[in-house]
């Protein structure tokens, strides 16, 4: 058998050092674990649990949203829609937190590029923000495209104004920036400014325009999909997502992908 | 208190170190958080169930988490059987010495296609029938009609000299009736049991929150059907049983080898926590030590009633 590399994920025990209520159901938890967090990359995720019991059963599995090698902890977004989360929102700092990690492929930021787009959704700014920060450390542009419900649930957007060249903004409500589909600002700025990747989170219909986006401009293009998953390690084979080569596990071929290679309509 | 016990178990004419293996379905040897040495303690590896020709699986969503539970309908995806000597043998081999390749099918040639093809492996130690699969004629698994599973079982048997393991649906009203034909259709060792059949709806968007809209039920939810089954078994059909369905803990897996089953599987648990098989050993090893057993052999079928 292979030895294990060092990129293997491992199950260790972590603290939760903070567990902040930013808004309605959304939060946001720091957990200690060096071991983990010295070898995550933006884009990757863990599976853990707040809970020793049988009820809620599986692990839940979380992006990393800030991942700080120097004090060993890592912090994710969560929002409370079920049983998991609820035990999560409950907890309480010095918790121990089960996780397996780091898990999947993680984003690609190509050599010698310019500028790159996130375009998110609501809580699918998570795995985007290790992202735009070694963009930043990289010296490269970054454009961030924000759609949201309702102006509230733009999770630490001052933040990334701070650090992005330009953000805009869309709600369903128009409570804040436009009303409508945030990618009609992103085709804008694909006409004045050359984006070399865009990488989107967060909503399938927000994929399926960047796909058409794509077409039209001819640009790289990566989603982090989201799944229901069992083990988070490739083990189960429960998180698949059609592709043109045909099922691929999210947790382990993902759970970011070209967002070409991804076979929508099912 | 380092008082030795013996934990070997004999399953036929399989002999196994200790009676502990994963669930078909639950363990991939390409993503296991066990190393080498960790997976040469289990008492045996069985594979993720093998077609003879490359098969897709379902389309998502494939799990969905019930009150202490698992709903899943992954359907058996598979990269066929070339693959699996090629590219998974090897690293089993190395693993462990006894190999249980579990095997699914939608026709009774394409069994025995696997168990001819397979005949010849040394490494592979025993093949578990996996009769949940829906056969092609009827669209019902072969588990749960009679006629079926004995025609099955004992065609598999004419086509390999290797121990035949039948893995019983519990989808019946009568496992007894399941076990004593497998028995006599040639199986050497039965598995009892699998998923129970189950279902979940989306109660906004009114959908079943499964893409195959049915599937198996697993974890601790199922256990108690699973030790009822087992026990009944044990009462009536004289060949060797293995335990699965909900086992968390090395507790659960006393429970079923008091019940009769001489080895048992873990499955969905190994999702939870990577290392529960290895605790699970560790665990009933303690326990006979504390009871005062010299070995797992004496606590089969234990329980008074």
């Amino acid at each position: 058998m292979k030895t294990k590399d060092i990129s293997s994920p491992i199950m260790v025990k972590g603290n939760l050092v903070e567990n902040i209520n930013l808004n309605t159901s959304y939060y946001k938890m720091r957990i200690k674990a060096p071991q983990i967090t010295r070898k995550a990359k933006p884009g990757q995720f863990v599976v853990l649990s707040t809970w020793k019991t049988k009820d809620p059963f599986l692990k839940r599995p979380f992006s990393f949203y800030k991942i700080e090698p120097n004090t060993g902890t890592f912090d994710i977004l969560y929002k409370v829609i079920g049983k998991g989360t609820q035990i999560m929102a409950n907890s309480k700092v010095g918790d121990l937190v089960e996780l397996i990690g780091p898990l999947g492929n993680g984003f690609n930021i190509p050599d010698n590029i310019n500028n790159i787009a996130v375009v998110a959704r609501g809580i699918g700014i998570a795995p985007l923000m290790p992202l735009i920060l070694e963009s930043k450390r990289r010296e490269i542009g970054v454009y961030a495209f924000l759609s949201a419900q309702t102006d509230n649930l733009f999770l630490y957007n001052n933040e990334i104004e701070l650090i992005s060249k330009k953000v805009f903004y869309t709600t369903d409500d128009g409570s804040k920036g436009a009303r409508g589909i945030v990618t009609n600002f992103l085709e804008k700025v694909l006409r004045e400014e050359v984006i070399d990747v865009v990488y989107v989170c967060g909503s399938k219909r927000l994929t399926r325009h960047i796909r058409d986006l794509q077409r039209k401009y001819n640009f790289l293009a990566f989603v982090s999909l989201e799944e229901h998953m069992a083990c988070g390690i490739g083990a189960c084979k429960g998180c698949v997502h059609k592709t043109k080569n045909g099922y691929r596990r999210v947790c382990k071929e993902g759970p970011v992908f070209p967002v070409e290679e991804l076979i929508f309509n099912e | 208190m380092n008082k030795e016990v013996n934990l070997e178990v004999d399953l036929g004419p399989l002999h196994l170190k200790n009676p502990i293996m994963p669930a078909s379905g639950t363990f991939d040897i390409k993503c296991t958080l066990l190393n080498e040495k960790q997976l040469n303690k289990l008492g045996a590896i069985v594979p993720k169930s093998i077609a003879f020709k490359k098969r897709e699986g379902n389309p998502g969503p494939r799990i969905c988490e019930t009150d202490c539970g698992l709903l899943n309908a992954v359907g058996v995806p598979s990269k066929g059987v070339e693959y699996f000597v090629k590219e998974e043998l090897p690293l089993l081999e190395k693993a462990n010495n006894i190999i249980i390749v579990s095997l699914v099918g939608n026709r009774i040639e394409d069994f025995c296609n696997l168990a001819e093809y397979l005949n010849k492996i040394k490494a592979i130690s025993a093949l578990e029938i996996n009769l949940s699969c829906p056969n092609l004629n009827n669209g019902m698994p072969f588990g749960v009609n009679k006629e079926k599973l004995y025609e099955l079982i004992f065609n598999i048997k004419r086509n390999t000299s290797k121990p035949i393991i039948a893995k019983l649906s519990p989808n019946v009203s009568d496992i007894k009736e399941m076990a004593l034909i497998a028995k006599n259709a040639g199986a050497d060792i039965l598995t009892i049991a699998n998923t129970l059949m189950g279902m979940a709806i989306d109660i906004d968007k009114h959908i079943p929150k499964l893409g195959n809209k049915i599937g198996g039920l697993s974890g601790p939810a199922i256990r108690p059907i699973v030790v009822r089954m087992i026990w009944e078994v044990a009462q009536s059909v004289d060949i060797p049983i293995i335990g699965v369905g909900g086992i968390y803990s090395a507790e659960d897996a006393i429970e079923m080898i008091l019940a009769g089953a001489s080895a048992v599987q873990i499955g969905s648990a190994n999702f939870i926590n990577p290392y529960v098989m290895l605790e699970a050993i560790e665990g009933i090893r303690q326990y006979l030590i504390n009871k005062r057993y010299n070995s797992i052999k004496e606590i089969v079928g234990l329980v008074k009633v």
